[in-house]
């Protein structure tokens, strides 16, 4: 980039500078002013050869793809975006979401949008979501309440007014029975 | 026989003044000073408080927030990474999870957070390369060096 920008300069200041003395001194090849612009103002970074980062990648997925068909990973974790918030869920895990769920208690309910799937070797991230052939999350209905009463007040001072009103929320209770994945991964 | 008037000792009194003071003192019982066993200043003081309280559920969700990325802000810089760059790396590799999954793995998952900082340390690496382009200068600006003659 440096010698390129050289030449062009090179170039222009002899056409410019052929009718006039001789005292023209046109820069060498390679010698640019340095600025503070010459180079950009993060460090110069080399990324891996292409052919060898995806022999890397297939080993590594390979691996991955052996451990999750012998079965040799401990508890998984999944995050799992459910009722318009995401959660980070084990097995065995009791989950309270704020609104009404249309399933009736005992229903079980198989959560699909996954994020992340992870044990403790490895992680798989979604880009946004998995895919369903790859996780599978499955949940109970086990109690559907109210909360506990919320008091809700507005008050102005010196202007006699004050609103009172309780507030209970129709709450769901889940339980997360399993986290299973299935070895196909590409 | 008909009586057209009341009786002077038939009035209307107010006979569970008790319970209705006792509604507005349960809520004050672990206040401070004279507020929480006198009636006159509790009053004022749980009605304080009730407010307060309803402001706080809409505050308590900025402060939260304000939390998770102090977390996500301490952890990615212990792998060399500031907060801006890990967050707009990662939301241009397409990972969509939320500041509190981010805090909360950070916190309970160190090595899933380390790779999701690797994933965007090398996300970065590739933007600066895709900004620098070919390195050829572009056609029609002269040079930099100006020489007065």
């Amino acid at each position: 980039m440096a010698g390129a920008r050289a030449r062009a300069a090179a170039l222009l200041l002899s056409s410019v500078v052929r009718h006039q003395s001789s005292q023209s001194t046109s820069p060498q090849q390679g010698l640019v002013a340095k600025t503070s612009l010459t180079s950009p103002p993060w460090p110069e970074v080399k990324l891996p050869d292409p052919a060898e980062e995806a022999k890397y990648h297939a080993e590594v997925v390979q691996k991955v793809k052996e451990l999750i068909a012998a079965g040799r990973y401990g508890r998984l974790f999944a995050v799992v975006h459910f009722a318009s918030k995401q959660w980070k869920i084990t097995s065995e895990d009791l989950i309270m979401m704020d609104n009404v769920l249309e399933a009736e208690c005992g229903d079980r309910i198989r959560m699909e949008k996954v994020l992340l799937v992870g044990a403790d070797d490895f992680t798989l991230i979604g880009r946004p979501l998995l895919g369903k052939d790859l996780v599978r999350v499955e949940a109970t209905v086990i109690e559907k309440t109210e909360s506990w009463p919320k008091l809700n007040v507005r008050f102005w001072k010196r202007h006699n007014y004050e609103r009172r009103k309780i507030i209970t929320n129709p709450q769901t209770v889940l339980r997360i029975n399993t986290i299973e994945i299935f070895p196909c991964l590409s | 026989m008909v009586l057209l008037s009341a009786r002077c000792w038939l009035r209307s009194r107010l006979t569970d003044r008790f319970w209705r003071v006792q509604e507005v003192l349960k809520y004050a019982r672990h206040f401070r000073g004279r507020k929480n066993r006198c009636y006159k200043l509790a009053v004022r003081s749980v009605r304080r408080a009730l407010v307060k309280t309803t402001k706080a559920r809409r505050q308590k969700k900025r402060f939260l927030r304000g939390l998770w990325i102090t977390r996500i802000e301490a952890a990615s810089l212990e792998h060399g990474l500031k907060y801006p760059s890990f967050i707009s790396n990662l939301l241009k590799s397409q990972v969509e999870l939320n500041r509190k999954m981010i805090a909360d793995l950070a916190i309970y998952e160190p090595k899933t957070f380390k790779s999701l900082a690797a994933l965007a340390q090398r996300r970065r690496q590739e933007g600066f390369l895709a900004a620098l382009g070919d390195g050829k200068e572009p056609e029609g600006i002269f040079s930099r060096i100006v020489r007065h003659y």
